[in-house]
């Protein structure tokens, strides 16, 4: 399988009379963009903005982020999800680099949702706050989850990908800037000499864990929680093959542009041929059940056995609950002789005094942190907010309170906020951006 | 201007040595001894120095505590030092017990030396800031340097790098941190994984603590032979709490004699009672046998299922109670057991 995405690298957005991306600019027509999400009629209202680093600005509650990409043949970007199924990872891609497709939500928030500040001192929190972003913000007539915790934000997430599917499509006869090309003989078909390097595998675990669909990260379309691990193509996951759910505070979750960009994949394809055997990417899942969380783990040592591993980077997409299927992936991987490292965050409490994981192994013995999803953060009012702000403390943001007898709402009269890392928008970056980690103070 | 209070031991509050080690607390509105020293070097003042003999501590703590405490009570002060104790395990622990009340009664920080040796360290890292420390008082000068750079650092309000930076010893307390090299998480997977597939050393950002399992006992071949002990961390102590075991994160534990009971009796009849703070004492006291089961376990020796009831019950607490700290309790307690020929145990928690 042979990926090539073809980058363009967007220097400015603006809003214009004709959608086009010429010379690094991305022009947007409003009109005809907001045609494009107001294609379900479940979006009642809806609005673009452009924000770009170093703006002072305030988005919340964000849902997802998106790179705008076009499938060269006019194929869907996400098979399954946004068009028929078909097998991605294999042939060209092209992509707006630099930006992202971001959903807001106009009003309601949810547990699952994040906030990003794109200048001040909290842009450092989030990965987003480094690139040109189209903030589509919009409402939906979704009455039944309006007042839940937990929201699907379906109409919402799949706007966010139709709107990135028609900005990329401006890039449909042009010539890329750069070709990043990612290949990967079949596993038996590799060189003498590839061979005989140490073999990798990536494991992925992405969120899960809800029993009722709609929640979960899609895999080609199929919910991720009914499903057994099995063997994919790295170029799958780069690819469109997965994208983002909706559940999981938020500064542990993958959002698709993560998926799509997945750096921790792209970081071992360059090792690849040089200091190790890549073999490609066991994906598994996180659960809630005891004997689930096993048997997932159980089926990763033994693709991993089969494939004749001899080392595996470990990450997952969550912290709490999913910890023990964390745990118990490294310990299989490595009761079955494979030599692991993990990336994850960790809830040690906003003391930073508690058990960091659920569970503990001392075989888990090469663990990458990213962050501490409880730590609290103060942050100043900004000038604009888009979205609503008062989304954080009112609708149940992970890291977000309505009342507290010491710290009183997250959100302050003078807009002003305290929260929890919990709900900094992809925060811990467990992709492998983080530029955090953990340290004992 | 900054202020500081300092605590020292008999010794070097300049009173005398060991013979005078039962010294009472007292406060002094003055700089004595090494509290010259931290005068000087605190960009602040130290304006009072609490003196306390060692034993007086160790065999009296809580009441040294208390009066520390009320010593306190009508001082402002923006930093408590104590030490530093080197090798001394009663300064040490004596060092540690009054800083981490300073610390909870005052919010303010506390920063303490003990060489790594010193008891102290184990048992009260997590409370106060403890910089490893010399030996002996030929280190006295160094040790109060990093005591006071580092509370010189805290006054000016100063971000604190981690603890492998500042020097003291880790709490266990854990933040994010984002790195001045700003190296993204997939490098350093990368890094960790190369170092691990080659067999060279890497630090994980996560170290595991080490656990420390106990094995399942083989089961007892004939119960109705077995003398067995009820042991709690309920809490459950005479009305007068005679050993003056702790509410909270214990040190002590005590035994109780009930050869010539049939149940406990409560709080009410003046007898048995909890002193746990980690969960509601009602029913515990309405009825301690429901944390030590002296009537059930007498029931089933009339009933002949088991041998006997030993004579003591052994009890402490077990809420914030530090896991180094029960495992020495533990093994104290098994010691007895095994000399009095005891075949099981029941453990009661809460």
């Amino acid at each position: 399988m042979k990926l090539e995405l073809g980058n363009f690298y967007v220097k400015d957005i603006e809003f214009g009379s004709e959608t086009a991306f010429n010379d690094g600019i991305l022009t947007i027509n409003k009109e005809e963009a907001l045609e494009v999400v107001y294609k379900d009629e479940h979006i009642t209202e809806a609005d673009l903005k452009i924000v770009k680093p170093g703006d002072m600005v305030r988005l919340v509650p964000v849902k997802e982020a998106i790179e705008p990409r076009y499938r060269k043949g006019g194929g869907p970007v996400f098979p399954g999800v946004t068009g028929s199924l078909l097998q991605a990872g294999d042939g060209r891609t092209l992509a707006l680099k630099d930006m992202s497709v971001l959903v807001v939500g106009k009003h309601w928030g949810g547990y699952q949702d994040g906030l990003i500040d794109m200048g001040g001192e909290g842009a450092k929190y989030t990965y987003f706050s480094k690139l040109k972003n189209v903030v589509l913000v919009a409402d939906t007539d979704e009455e039944f989850e309006k007042q839940e915790q937990q929201k699907k934000n379906h109409a919402l997430r799949w706007a966010g990908m139709r709107l990135s599917e028609y900005l990329g499509k401006t890039l449909k006869d042009q010539e890329p800037e750069e070709v990043e090309s990612y290949q990967l003989d079949p596993v038996t078909k590799r060189s003498d000499e590839v061979n005989s390097l140490p073999n990798v595998v990536m494991v992925m675990q992405p969120q899960s864990q809800m029993e009722d669909p709609g929640y979960n990260d899609l895999n080609y379309g199929w919910d991720t929680n009914p499903m057994l691990p099995t063997f994919m193509h790295p170029n799958e996951v780069l690819d469109g093959a997965m994208i983002s759910g909706s559940f999981m505070p938020c500064s542990s979750k993958w959002s698709t542009y993560d998926f799509q960009n997945f750096p921790l994949i792209k970081r071992l394809y360059q090792e690849h041929g040089e200091t190790i055997n890549f073999l490609g990417v066991i994906m598994s899942n996180l659960n809630v059940v005891m004997e689930q969380k096993e048997r997932a783990a159980q089926f990763v040592a033994q693709l991993a056995k089969s494939l004749g591993t001899d080392a595996a980077l470990v990450a997952e997409e969550g912290y709490g609950n999913s910890d023990a299927d964390y745990i118990a992936c490294l310990v299989a991987l490595e009761d079955a002789g494979v030599k692991t490292v993990g990336v994850s965050n960790e809830a040690p409490g906003r003391d930073g005094g508690s058990q960091p994981l659920v569970t503990l192994d001392p075989k888990a013995n090469a663990l990458v942190s990213t962050g501490n999803v409880s730590e609290l953060i103060k942050l100043p009012p900004m000038d604009t907010v888009i979205g609503e702000l008062e989304s954080l403390a009112r609708d149940g943001l992970a890291g977000g309170w309505e009342d507290d007898e010491i710290l009183g709402s997250s959100v302050k009269e003078d807009g002003s906020v305290i929260m929890e890392n919990n709900s900094m928008f992809c925060g811990d970056q467990i992709a492998g951006w983080s530029t955090k980690t953990m340290k004992e103070f | 201007m900054a202020k500081a209070i300092v605590y020292l031991n008999q010794f070097f509050g300049q009173i005398g040595g060991e013979e005078v080690a039962d010294h009472e607390p007292e406060i002094r509105n003055e700089k004595v001894g090494a509290a010259m020293l931290y005068d000087q070097l605190l960009d602040g003042e130290v304006t009072h120095t609490i003196i306390c003999g060692d034993n007086f501590m160790g065999s009296n703590e809580e009441q040294a505590v208390d009066r520390i405490l009320g010593f306190l009570k009508d001082k402002e002060f923006d930093i408590f030092f104590a030490g530093p104790a080197f090798q001394a395990g009663r300064y040490g622990i004596a060092c540690g017990a009054i800083g981490k009340a300073v610390k909870e009664e005052f919010d303010v920080s506390v920063i303490s030396s003990m060489n790594e040796e010193n008891p102290g360290v184990k048992m009260y890292k997590k409370d106060i800031y403890i910089f490893p420390g010399g030996k002996s008082a030929a280190k006295m000068r160094d040790d109060v340097t990093k005591m006071v750079e580092f509370g010189n650092k805290i006054l000016s309000g100063e971000k604190l790098l981690p603890a492998e930076q500042e020097g003291f010893f880790k709490r266990g307390i854990r933040h994010q941190y984002f790195l001045e090299d700003e190296t993204p998480a997939y490098e350093r997977a990368i890094d960790m994984l190369l170092k691990k597939i080659n067999g060279e050393d890497f630090v994980s950002e996560l170290p595991i603590p080490e656990i420390d399992t106990v094995e399942i006992a083989d089961p007892i071949k004939d119960l109705s032979k077995a003398t067995i002990a009820l042991v709690t961390s309920g809490g459950i102590v005479p009305i007068d709490n005679p050993d003056k075991i702790q509410s909270a994160s214990a040190t002590r534990w005590g035994k109780y004699y009930i050869a010539d009971v049939d149940k406990l009796k409560n709080r009410r009849e003046e007898s048995f009672k909890t002193i746990h703070a980690g969960y509601d004492p009602k029913a515990a006291d309405a009825d301690p046998n429901r944390v030590v089961p002296v009537d059930a376990m007498r029931k089933y020796e009339q009933e002949g299922k088991i041998g006997s009831l030993y004579e003591y019950f052994y009890s402490t607490v077990g809420t914030g109670t530090s896991q180094d700290e029960a495992a020495r309790m533990g093994k104290e307690i098994t010691q007895e057991l095994i000399e009095n020929n005891i075949q099981a145990v029941i453990e009661t928690s809460t």
